[in-house]
């Protein structure tokens, strides 16, 4: 819990028959975390054997076209199945897909037709629509003799330039109906002036209707021709509906079945095209927890006897490659993602996620204290973890953290003794923050103190497991680094009190040690761990930078101490929102009606959702910058078990 | 000229007094009309308010880039004094940049219609900021579908797209952009033409001025070019060109359609209009024309500056001042990057010729 979990290196050399059993082995384990050896294999693949690189370009064009058949029968994907499914071979599943496609394209191209002529036919009555007015032959317009006449839409702003341009020509122009953007005209002229017209007309956009051959007799007798198509139409788009839809039944089972057994085949030939290669043998190395060994041993086992399994611990300077599995208990593993989040630890390093469950509520519940507020948080997270709202099931992660958070604030506003921001209706167990103000912020300085020790401990912790002594002696956030901060505090006490067990002479002394430890803790650190040269700068730069970075370190120490300030200060901004909450109230109803009370319940929900969120943001940042920058580094590699099918975790 | 327009105006008119100092005075012009090659344009460049926007890679810095990023500093000076212009005069300022935008949207469809990649139409594209209706990723968008009708649905909702959705029949008939453009030409004019409409008194009289003569410039180099270059008829070349205008007027356009002497025309609309020669049917004197008229706005700009100083014309005058300033920068890049001669560029750069010292 403290540490990630121990892993060991594992090297299998599998036969050519027994590499899709091992590899679906090694997926079922959910332990195996493989790394590439393809470099054995020359890079380009081998010419012998199967080719499993060029497997995979199959099963991707398989898996497109069984969601292309899926759109079409309106299928979903489903959830992915208990049990991985095995290899399929390609050809197999080309047949079925072939077969497939055939069945269900043939109605869907044919409803796609309907739907087109429908929407074609929707566009005929709305043109015609626009000259129902007229009680004219379509036909005959079409087909005048001596009579120019061409109707369609324009727009509208072009309607008088279109009537200016035609000034010299003989002709009529007419608006049957305006819209807001387009005008429906007819513009009649003469057949001898039909080039003219027509190039008027096109430069000023008018754009001719479009009524096909078939659409005879008036406008109106045409619109209930089509509307007549359009009923039959839709029957047949009825029909082909109908066929689909009992495609779907029908189909629904085999080809979810099919998507996923094709997606982990795809998956399990990316899986082997990256394993290195010698003839006939392939060799497949990766990460396992050391705890989950024999039962990965067992399973390689029930494929084959003759499978060669070697097994070795990895030595301290792989660290960076080796992947790092966390496993705390479920209680805690909200807390694992926020530090995952910020990034993983390396492997050998503490593991910060109990440090994180212990601090992270609170210093929540230091600056959210109070019973009421707490209690809804509380509330609320147990809602999201039950995920019995459907529209906040996105958000159940959030429900333990918010449960945690909850549960500190009340807990601190027992200590404060505030409830829904009321500071007068119970007795706090310590202080009511408002009336205390030094001492609360004393107080949190205090802790936050703690804590930055906590991290400097920590960072020794991880360099003396590490053995790299000079960094836990000579860091700034080590030994020395302890020693500096201890002894400056020390000195500031000493400015206010006399009781300190040590003079100021002898803590002058310690911080002038521990600080030149800190300044050349670069020359002192390479020397206890024997790397050479000293400086890596040249030495004037080195000499330039000793002032600076003793005087950063200082700062940095005092900085990040005075940072937790804000957790004080935020439970006396906590105390006097409230307070402003019902002074507002106070003001709305006088009488404490319901004006009243309306106000303070919508000025609770305000606090406790716009105050809550800033909080827990800051407590963030403590965590991160503060807390975690003494001792973690992340950069850890995540480990990724083997899994041919995507598992929710 | 009340309480009204200096309360108004104070703001914008101290912000833009403010940046007019940063406009390139002749003597930076002369430097880098003179400079030998793009890195000494960049290094006078360096000293100047479009600093900021150079500083990038010099590998990077290719002339396309070098303008694309001068025209970052007008999308932050357009955003910056619409910012501070009430309505109706923000409008106004508002649809004087979307004349960047139309540009946008007719390179973007001239890529889709060549095939073009989204890299290699980026940079041929204004900066926007904030005051668009088209984002980069919407444009980027139109250049992935790969199909000019795909792309036009993609614009549905901007003020553009009722316009561009009827012309589409059109493109799709003749399969050429032109009635695409040309649309998009005259419905941006239009709705120009509308916002300065929305102003009264005093700021109506600037922005007409200005504007107006903008206006008045393109549809009269529109009218000649269509009958002299593209050879269309009285009626095409009437629907193709603006019904309004501050000095050019519909009988103008008419007289220039219906076969008028173009000369005549021109002379009749600006006596006193400098540098304009005989314009023949071939066209010969339109390019002269057309820069005797980029000056007459400059000049106008300038003029706005004097006098009473609480109206729009200010803030309009120097943005379009500053417009002129980045065609002028793209002139130089383009010539010293193809080793132009002096003398074939140098008119060119109409902002430098028509700045008074």
């Amino acid at each position: 819990m403290f540490r990630p979990l121990e892993m060991s290196r594992v090297e299998l050399a599998v036969s050519e028959q027994d590499i899709v059993a091992v590899t679906e082995a090694l997926a079922a384990s959910e332990a195996f975390h493989p790394t590439r050896t393809d470099q054995l294999s020359g890079g380009s693949g081998p010419n012998y054997g199967e080719k499993w690189e060029e497997k995979v370009p199959i099963f991707t064009s398989l898996e497109q076209r069984i969601q292309t058949v899926m759109e079409a029968l309106d299928v979903d994907e489903g959830p992915p199945p208990s049990e991985t499914p095995h290899l399929i071979e390609p050809d197999l599943a080309q047949r079925d897909v072939s077969r497939l496609e055939q069945e269900a394209q043939a109605p869907a191209r044919e409803l796609e037709e309907e739907l087109c002529r429908l929407s074609r036919l929707r566009s005929q009555i709305k043109q015609l629509q626009t000259i129902a007015g007229l009680e004219v032959d379509v036909d005959e317009l079409r087909h005048m003799r001596y009579t120019f006449v061409l109707l369609g839409t324009m727009p509208v702003a072009n309607v008088e330039r279109l009537q200016t341009s035609l000034e010299l020509i003989p002709s009529v122009l007419v608006t049957l109906r305006r819209d807001n953007h387009l005008a429906t005209v007819a513009l009649f002229g003469t057949q001898r002036d039909a080039e003219i017209l027509n190039r008027a007309a096109r430069s000023a956009y008018l754009n001719p209707l479009k009524l096909p051959e078939t659409v005879r007799g008036t406008p109106v007798e045409a619109i209930a021709a089509l509307e007549e198509s359009i009923k039959r139409t839709r029957l047949r788009i009825t029909e082909y509906e109908a066929t689909l839809e009992r495609l779907h039944q029908m189909r629904v089972d085999h080809l979810r079945h099919l998507l996923w057994r094709v997606r982990a085949s795809r998956t399990l030939a990316e899986t082997i095209a990256r394993y290195g290669r010698l003839r006939y043998t392939y060799l497949i190395a990766g990460w396992v927890p050391t705890s989950k060994l024999p039962q990965l041993e067992q399973r390689i086992k029930e494929v084959s006897e003759q499978i060669v399994v070697e097994v070795e611990k990895p030595s301290r300077k792989d660290s960076e490659h080796i992947p790092v599995a966390l496993e705390n208990p479920p209680p805690v593993r909200p807390f694992q993602d926020l530090v995952t989040n910020y990034g993983h630890p390396k492997y050998g390093e503490m593991d910060p996620t109990l440090m994180m469950t212990l601090t992270f509520p609170l210093i929540f519940g230091i600056m959210f204290g109070d019973i009421g507020h707490g209690l809804v948080l509380a509330l609320l997270g147990l809602l999201l973890t039950s995920r019995a709202v459907r529209a906040l099931q996105g958000l159940a992660g959030l429900g333990p953290l918010l449960i945690y958070c909850g549960v500190a604030s009340t807990i601190f506003g027992f200590l404060y003794g505030s409830i829904f921001g009321l500071e007068e209706a119970l007795t706090p167990l310590w202080t009511h923050p408002m009336e205390n103000i030094m001492d609360i912020l004393m107080a949190t300085v205090a802790i936050g103190t703690l804590l930055l020790n906590l991290g400097m401990v920590l960072n020794v912790v991880n360099a003396a497991l590490d053995r790299r002594w000079g960094h836990v002696l000579f860091d700034h956030n080590g030994l020395a680094g302890m020693m500096l901060y201890w002894s400056l505090i020390g000195l500031v006490v000493q400015f206010f009190t006399d009781n300190l067990p040590f003079s100021a002479e002898w803590l002058f002394l310690s911080a002038a040690v521990s600080g030149l430890a800190v300044t050349f803790s670069e020359v002192l650190e390479n020397l206890v761990e024997g790397r050479r040269p000293l400086i890596e700068d040249e030495t004037s730069t080195y000499l330039i930078q000793l002032p600076i970075e003793i005087f950063e370190t200082v700062i940095t120490m005092m900085s990040n101490t005075l940072s937790y300030v804000r957790m004080g200060a935020f439970a006396v901004g906590h105390g006097a929102l409230g307070m402003v909450v019902f002074i507002m109230a106070e003001i709305v109803g006088p009488a404490h009606g319901p004006a009243y009370w309306t106000v303070v319940a919508l000025g609770n929900l305000f606090v406790i959702g716009f105050e809550g969120m800033i909080v827990g943001i800051q407590t963030l940042r403590l965590e991160y910058y503060e807390f975690f920058s003494k001792f973690f580094s992340g950069g850890g590699m995540r480990y990724r078990p083997l899994s041919l099918i995507p598992r929710e975790r | 000229m009340g309480v009204k327009s200096v309360t108004t105006y104070a703001l914008p008119h101290a912000l833009v007094r403010a940046l007019y100092a940063t406009i390139l005075p002749t003597a930076t012009w002369q430097d880098l009309v003179q400079a030998q090659d793009m890195d000494a344009i960049l290094a006078i460049l360096s000293k100047t308010a479009y600093q900021p926007y150079l500083e990038i890679e010099r590998e990077l810095l290719t002339p396309r880039r070098v303008v694309y990023q001068t025209r970052c500093r007008l999308a932050d000076l357009y955003d910056k004094i619409i910012d501070v212009v009430a309505e109706p005069g923000r409008q106004l300022l508002l649809w004087l940049w979307r004349l960047y935008e139309v540009d946008n949207i007719k390179a973007v469809l001239r890529g889709v219609e060549a095939g073009a990649s989204w890299k290699e139409v980026l940079y041929l594209l204004s900066p926007m900021a904030r005051h668009a209706t088209l984002t980069k990723d919407s444009l980027e968008k139109m250049v992935q579908t790969e199909d000019v009708t795909r792309a036009v649905e993609l614009t549905s909702d901007t003020p553009y797209y009722d316009t561009l959705a009827h012309a589409l029949e059109r493109y799709q008939a003749e399969k050429s952009l032109f009635p695409l453009e040309v649309a998009l030409d005259l419905e941006y004019s239009r709705r120009l033409w509308q916002s300065v409409d929305q102003l009264a008194g005093l700021d109506h009289e600037q922005a007409l001025r200005i504007v107006g003569s903008i206006l008045d410039k393109d549809n009269l180099l529109w009218a000649i070019r269509y009958r002299v270059y593209h050879n269309l008829s009285e009626q095409e070349i009437i629907n193709y060109t603006l019904p309004f205008g501050y000095q050019v007027h519909d009988e103008d356009i008419r007289a220039i359609a219906t076969g008028s002497n173009i000369t005549q025309v021109v002379k009749r609309i600006y006596p006193d209009l400098e540098g304009v020669e005989a314009i023949s049917e071939d066209g010969t004197g339109l390019e002269k024309l057309e820069r005797a008229l980029q000056h007459r706005v400059v000049q106008l700009c300038h003029a706005a500056f004097l006098g009473y100083p609480f109206h729009i014309g200010i803030p309009i005058a120097y943005l379009i001042l500053n417009e002129y300033e980045i065609e002028g920068l793209t002139v130089l890049v383009e010539a010293k990057t193809s080793h132009l001669p002096l003398d074939i560029f140098a008119p060119m750069l109409v902002v430098h010729t028509a700045t008074p010292s």
